[in-house]
C-alpha cells in the first residue's frame, strides 16, 4: 500500500507541476511576441471607427481586462487570481458575455463528442489490430494498408469528406451545428433526437480517424505478445488457444493505454479543428470563432481549458494504466 | 526393469523456414526412460536438443513439423492423435514442459493462481476454484515455495523464484514425464541449486515418474540425471549412464564435448560452450557420411562418405561412430 | 553502409512509401515546367469553375466550322434544355389526358419525347385545365420543336462607325469547330478555386511551400531534440535531469495549444511561411529528445565510447564519431514524422485561420481554408477542397509507410 501511496503523490505531484507550467505558458507566451498583441487587437477593433472617444473606450476596456499598465509579475498574479475565482475575463466579441459562460456549453458539447468518439475509436482499433495480428494471411494483407491510409487522413479531412458524402449527398445526416438551428436547447425528445442525428458524422469521422492508429500499434504489439515465451509454454500445458489470446490481448492492450495517454493531445488537436467543418458548437468551433474576431480573451481562455483538459485525460489514464497492469507496479512501485 | 515411462522410435521433426525451406531439426531419434529414472539430454545449441523437448510433447504448430516416429508414454503412442486431444489428455497431465526461459515463461499480467485455475480446467472444466487452490497451496508448501506466490503477478517475483514456481506449476497434474529445458542455465549458482533440489525432490515423492534433462553443460548432469545421451546435428552420438558419460566418453564428440567443459578458462564458457573447432553442419542438407566428420580429428576419407548407424556395446550403452570402442580408447589414450 | 541501403530498399513498406514520395516531388518540379506563371494569378472572374476544357467563345466564332451531321445530336440538346419542373409538367399532362405512362422514367428523355409526341396535340382541350396551363403546354412543345428545327443563330456584330448591327456570320446546328483551331483554348484539370485560380498550379504550388514548411519544422524540431537529447543522454546528472523536467513538461501541453499562442501572438503580418514552419518547429521536438536521450544512455557505456573517452578525444569528436552514427537511424525516422506532422499543423492551422500570410504562397493548408470560408463543400465544387485533402494524405501516407519500412529494418523485433 505504501507503494500506492508513493505512486499516487508522485503523480499528482506531476500534474500540479505541469498545470502551473502550462498556466504560465498560457499568461506568458503572448506577452512575450515582439508584437504586443493586445495593442494589435486594440488596433483591429478600432479599425474603421473614426470616433476617437470609441476608440479610447476601447484601451480603457482591455486595460482593465489586463492591467496592462502594471508591471508583469503583478498581471500574473492577477490572472491566477481570477483563474481560481473562474473568473477568464470578459469576450471582445461577445460583449459583455463573460468567458466562462460561452467556454462552459462549449465544454460540454466537446467533451461529449470527443470523448466517446475516441474511447470507441479506440476500442474498435484494437480490436482490429489484435485481429490482423491473429489472422494473419489475406486480412492482415488487406487491413494494414487500409489502416495505414486512415490513420493518414487528417481530422478536418476525414470530417469534410464524410459531411460531403452523407449530409450533402446522400442527405441523409444534417450538414452542421450540434442541433437543428431553429431549436432552443431543452429536454425535449425533440430536442434529444436532433442532438443524435447532428452527433453522428462528427462522431464516426473522429471514430475512423482515430482507428488506424491503434490498430497499427495494437498489430505490431500483438504480434509480439504472440511470438512471447508465455505462449508457448501454456500452449505446452494444454490452454486452449482462445484462452491464450485472452491473455495476449490483455497484455498488448495494457500498453495502447499509455499510447493513448501519449497521443491524446494530438488526437483531440485534430477532432477540435473537426469541430469546425461541422460548426459543431464546442471549443474547435469557439476557437475559431474567437480568432476571426480577434477575441483576444476568448482565445487564450480555450486555449487554457484545452491544455487542461489534457493534462486530465492524460493524469487519468496514467493512473489507470499504473493500477490495472501488474508490470508497471512492479516497476513503479518499488522505484 | 522398471515400467518405461517414456519411449521414441526413430522421431523425425523439422522446422519449416520462412522461406520455406525444410531443416532437420530432430532426425531418428530412438530413447527409452523408465519410472523413477532421468535421462539428460547434452550438446551445442543448434543441435537439436531443444527441438527434440519440444518434439516428444507431440503437439506441433509452425514453424515445428512431424514428419514420422513414434511417442509412447506408458505404453500408450501418443503420435498420431488428433491434437486437441493431445491437448486435453496428455499436456500437462501426461507429459509436461519446463521451457528454456522461465523469466518470461509465465504471463507477466496474470496472477500465478489464476494461471494454476488455467492449466487444471484445461483438462478438467470442472475443477472448483476452492479445490485448485486447496490442491496449489499443499504442493506449493511441499516444495519449499511460499503460499502468497500464488497471488503474486509474475512481475513481483524473482529469477529463482519464477523458475521455481514454473517448476511447480508445470508438475501440477503430476504428469508421468517430466521434459525439462536447460531450467537453471539463467540462473546464479544458488538458484540452480534450489532448481536441481527441487527437480529431485519432484522425483522422490514420485510427482513425476521419470524426467528428460536437457542442457548444454554435460558436467552439470552428473550431479541430475541417471543415464545421459549427447547429440550433435539432430541425432544421438553417444548414450550411457551418468558415470560413465562423464569419465568414459567413447565417441569423439562426446569425448571432446566433456573435454571441454572440464576446462572451465574464464571466458571461454560464456563465449562457446564447446572448444571443439567448426560449427555443426547445415541442416537443412545433413551431410551423407558422418555428421561430425567435418569437425573429428580422427576423420576419414570413410567418414565423408558412408554415414555410420548407433552401435551398440558394454551394457546398454550406444555410440555412431566408425571406429571400434578400443580403437578409439586407444587414440585418446595417446594424448 | 551499402548493404543497408540495400536492406532498406527491399523493404516493400519503404518502397512503396519512397516512390509516392518521389512521385510528388517529381510532379512538384515537372508541372510548373508546363505549365509556368503565377500560381496565385487570378484568372477566373466567377468562383469555382468545374474542371474540364475552357475554349474561347469568341474565337471560336473564327474558327474554321465543318458540317457533322449526327443523329443524336437534337436529343442531347433537348435532354440538357428540359428542366426537371417541364418533365414533371409533362407527366402530369399525360396523366390528365389519360395516357398510360407506365413504369416511365422521367429522367429518360427518349422515352419521355416519344410519348409526347405520340400524344400531345395543341388543340386538345382538357377539361379543367386554365387557359394559361393550356399556353404553358404550348410553349413547351414548341421550344421542344424548335430544338429540333432548322434554327440558327445570327452573330451580330456592332458596325463602329455607324453604330448599326451587322451580322456577321450565323451558326447552324450542325456547325462544328475543332477545339484544336481555336486559338484560346484552357484546360484546368482542377477547375478554378474561388477566387477563379487554377486550382491544380495553385495546388502544385502549394505542395512544394508544405513540404518546405514541413521540412523547415523537421530540421527545427530536429536540432533542438537532438542537442537536447544528446546533453541529457550523454552529460547526465543534473542537465539530465532538468532537461527531462522541461521535455516531460512539453510532452503533455499539446503542442496545437502552444503553436496556437504562439501564432496569434505573432500577428498576421509577420506570419510568413518560414515563420510559421519555425514555430511548429519549436513546438515538437520533445520525441526526438526523449528518444535520442534514451539510445544514448544505453550507447553511454559501451566499450567504443568508453576507449574514445580514453584515448582523450573531446565531447564533440566522441559525440560525432561515437555517438551519432549509431543513434542516426532514430533521428532519421523521428525526422520523418516531424515533416508529416508538421505539414499537418500548418494545415490545422490555417483552417483556424491562423496560417501564413495569405499573399505571397499558397499552401495546402490555406487552400483548404479558403474551401472551407467559401462553402466549396457545401455547394459541390469537390475540386477546390478533395485534392488537397488527398495530397496531405498521400504525402503523410508515404512518409509513415518509410518510416515503418526504416522500423522493421532497425528493429528487427517488429519484422514479421
Amino acid at each position: 500500500m505504501k507503494g500506492y501511496r508513493k505512486y499516487f503523490t508522485k503523480k499528482i505531484m506531476w500534474f500540479f507541476i505541469t498545470l502551473i507550467a502550462a498556466v504560465i505558458l498560457n499568461f506568458i507566451l503572448p506577452r512575450l511576441m515582439p508584437a504586443d498583441p493586445v495593442s494589435a487587437i486594440t488596433g483591429k477593433m478600432a479599425s474603421g471607427m473614426t470616433d476617437a472617444s470609441a476608440v479610447q473606450e476601447i484601451y480603457k476596456r482591455y486595460e482593465a481586462e489586463f492591467g496592462t499598465n502594471k508591471p508583469l509579475i503583478q498581471q500574473f498574479f492577477i490572472f491566477v487570481k481570477n483563474l481560481l475565482h473562474g473568473d477568464l475575463g470578459t469576450s471582445f466579441s461577445q460583449y459583455p458575455r463573460k468567458v466562462s459562460n460561452i467556454l462552459s456549453s462549449a465544454i460540454l458539447w466537446t467533451i461529449g463528442l470527443q470523448l466517446p468518439a475516441i474511447l470507441v475509436g479506440w476500442l474498435l482499433g484494437n480490436l482490429l489490430g489484435a485481429l490482423a495480428a491473429y489472422i494473419r494471411k489475406g486480412f492482415d494483407k488487406v487491413l494494414l494498408p487500409v489502416a495505414l491510409f486512415l490513420s493518414n487522413v487528417p481530422a478536418f479531412g476525414m470530417a469534410v469528406t464524410m459531411l460531403v458524402l452523407f449530409a450533402v449527398t446522400l442527405k441523409i445526416a444534417p450538414i452542421s451545428g450540434g442541433y437543428s438551428f431553429d431549436m432552443i436547447p431543452n429536454f425535449s425528445w425533440r430536442f434529444i433526437k436532433s442532438v443524435i442525428s447532428h452527433y453522428q458524422l462528427p462522431f464516426w469521422s473522429i471514430v475512423l480517424v482515430s482507428i488506424g492508429g491503434q490498430a497499427i500499434g495494437m498489430r505490431s504489439m500483438s504480434i509480439y505478445e504472440l511470438n512471447a515465451d508465455y505462449v508457448k509454454y501454456a500452449r505446452f500445458l494444454g490452454i486452449k488457444d482462445r484462452k491464450i489470446v485472452g491473455y495476449v490481448f490483455r497484455n498488448a492492450m495494457l500498453p495502447q493505454i499509455t499510447g493513448l495517454a501519449l497521443s491524446i493531445g494530438t488526437m483531440i488537436s485534430g477532432a477540435l479543428v473537426a469541430e469546425i467543418i461541422f460548426s459543431y458548437p464546442g471549443l474547435g468551433s469557439t476557437m475559431y470563432s474567437a480568432i476571426t474576431a480577434a477575441d483576444y480573451p476568448l482565445i487564450s481562455a480555450t486555449t487554457l481549458i484545452i491544455t487542461i483538459m489534457v493534462l486530465i485525460v492524460t493524469f487519468v489514464l496514467d493512473l489507470v494504466y499504473g493500477f490495472i497492469d501488474p508490470r508497471v507496479k512492479a516497476a513503479q512501485f518499488d522505484a | 526393469m522398471g515400467k518405461v515411462m517414456l519411449e521414441v522410435r526413430d522421431l523425425k521433426t523439422k522446422y519449416v523456414t520462412r522461406f520455406h525451406e525444410d531443416v532437420y531439426a530432430v532426425d531418428g531419434v530412438s530413447l527409452k526412460i523408465e519410472e523413477g529414472k532421468s535421462l539428460g539430454v547434452a550438446g551445442e545449441s543448434g543441435c537439436g536438443k531443444s527441438t527434440l523437448a519440444l518434439s516428444l510433447m507431440g503437439y506441433y504448430f509452425p514453424p515445428l513439423h512431424y514428419i514420422s516416429g513414434d511417442i509412447l508414454i506408458d505404453g500408450k503412442n501418443i503420435s498420431g492423435l488428433d491434437p486437441d486431444v493431445v491437448r486435453k489428455t496428455i499436456l500437462g497431465t501426461e507429459i509436461a514442459y519446463i521451457p528454456q526461459a522461465a523469466m518470461n515463461a509465465l504471463n507477466p499480467t496474470q496472477k500465478i493462481i489464476r494461471f494454476v485455475e488455467d492449466v487444471v480446467r484445461a483438462h478438467d472444466p470442472k475443477a472448483r476454484k476452492k479445490e485448485i487452490r486447496e490442491r496449489a497451496e499443499a504442493r506449493f508448501a511441499e516444495l519449499g515455495l511460499p503460499r502468497t506466490v500464488l497471488d503474486k503477478h509474475a512481475v513481483e517475483l524473482s529469477g529463482g523464484m519464477k523458475q521455481r514456481t514454473v517448476i511447480a506449476v508445470s508438475t501440477i497434474l503430476s504428469p508421468k514425464v517430466l521434459i525439462a529445458d536447460e531450467p537453471s542455465s539463467a540462473l546464479d549458482v544458488t538458484s540452480q541449486k534450489m532448481v536441481i533440489k527441487m527437480m529431485r525432490e519432484l522425483m522422490d515423492k514420485g510427482y513425476i515418474k521419470s524426467m528428460l534433462f536437457i542442457t548444454h553443460e554435460l558436467p552439470l548432469l552428473y550431479n541430475v540425471t541417471d543415464d545421459i545421451m549427447v547429440m550433435y546435428a539432430g541425432q544421438i552420438v553417444e548414450k550411457g549412464t551418468a558415470r560413465e558419460m562423464v569419465f568414459d566418453p567413447i565417441q569423439p564428440y562426446s569425448h571432446g564435448l566433456m573435454g571441454a567443459n572440464l576446462v572451465p578458462e574464464d571466458g571461454m564458457r560464456d563465449t562457446k560452450p564447446t572448444a571443439i573447432p567448426g560449427t555443426p553442419p547445415n541442416l537443412k542438407r545433413p551431410p551423407k557420411g558422418c555428421r561430425f566428420a567435418e569437425r573429428c580429428r580422427y576423420a576419414t576419407e570413410e567418414c565423408r562418405t558412408h554415414s555410420v548407424a548407433e552401435r551398440p556395446f558394454g551394457e546398454g550403452r550406444m555410440y555412431r561412430c566408425r571406429m571400434s570402442v578400443e580403437e578409439l580408447r586407444e587414440v585418446y589414450k595417446d594424448e | 553502409m551499402k548493404n543497408m541501403f540495400r536492406q532498406i530498399f527491399h523493404s516493400p513498406k519503404f518502397v512503396a512509401g519512397f516512390v509516392i514520395f518521389v512521385i510528388i516531388l517529381l510532379t512538384m518540379w515537372l508541372y510548373p515546367l508546363i505549365n509556368p506563371g503565377n500560381p496565385l494569378e487570378m484568372i477566373g472572374v466567377g468562383t469555382f469553375a468545374r474542371p474540364g476544357t475552357y475554349f474561347s467563345l469568341y474565337d471560336a466564332v473564327d474558327a474554321p466550322t465543318e458540317t457533322l451531321r449526327l443523329s443524336d445530336a437534337d436529343d442531347k440538346r433537348i435532354d440538357a434544355s428540359m428542366s426537371m419542373e417541364d418533365r414533371v409538367a409533362m407527366v402530369a399532362w399525360f396523366e390528365q389526358a389519360g395516357v398510360d405512362v407506365g413504369d416511365l422514367d422521367i429522367t429518360d428523355t427518349d422515352a419521355l419525347l416519344d410519348l409526347w409526341r405520340a400524344n400531345y396535340d395543341s388543340s386538345t382541350r382538357l377539361p379543367g385545365m386554365t387557359n394559361a396551363k393550356r399556353n404553358y403546354y404550348k410553349r413547351l412543345d414548341r421550344s421542344i420543336q424548335s430544338m429540333q428545327g432548322a434554327d440558327k443563330y445570327s452573330v451580330m456584330h456592332k458596325d463602329a462607325d455607324s453604330g448599326e448591327m451587322v451580322e456577321r456570320s450565323t451558326i447552324n446546328k450542325t456547325d462544328y469547330v475543332n477545339v484544336a483551331q481555336v486559338v484560346n483554348v484552357k484546360t484546368l484539370p482542377l477547375g478554378t478555386d474561388n477566387f477563379g485560380r487554377d486550382v491544380l498550379k495553385e495546388l502544385v504550388s502549394a505542395t512544394k511551400t508544405s513540404i518546405v514548411i514541413g521540412l523547415i519544422a523537421g530540421i527545427v524540431a530536429t536540432l533542438i531534440g537532438l542537442t537536447l537529447g544528446l546533453l541529457a543522454g550523454y552529460v547526465g546528472g543534473i542537465t539530465d535531469d532538468i532537461i527531462m523536467f522541461i521535455t516531460n513538461i512539453f510532452t503533455v501541453i499539446p503542442s496545437f495549444v502552444l503553436l496556437i499562442l504562439i501564432s496569434y501572438s505573432i500577428g498576421q503580418e509577420q506570419r510568413g511561411a518560414s515563420v510559421v514552419a519555425i514555430v511548429i518547429g519549436l513546438t515538437s521536438w520533445t520525441w526526438t529528445a526523449r528518444s535520442v536521450r534514451s539510445q544514448v544512455i544505453s550507447l553511454r557505456n559501451r566499450d567504443h565510447v568508453n576507449l574514445s573517452k580514453l584515448s582523450g578525444h573531446s565531447l564533440v569528436r566522441i559525440i560525432l564519431t561515437d555517438i551519432l552514427p549509431y543513434i542516426a537511424s532514430y533521428v532519421v525516422m523521428a525526422f520523418i514524422l516531424q515533416v508529416s506532422s508538421g505539414i499537418l499543423a500548418e494545415a490545422q492551422l490555417s483552417l483556424l485561420g491562423l496560417g501564413p500570410k495569405t499573399t505571397e504562397v499558397p499552401t495546402l493548408g490555406l487552400m483548404m481554408n479558403w474551401a472551407m470560408l467559401y462553402s466549396a463543400h457545401t455547394n459541390g465544387s469537390w475540386w477546390a477542397y478533395f485534392p488537397v485533402i488527398l495530397t496531405i494524405t498521400l504525402i503523410s501516407f508515404s512518409l509513415n509507410l518509410m518510416n515503418t519500412g526504416l522500423d522493421q529494418v532497425f528493429n528487427p523485433t517488429l519484422r514479421d
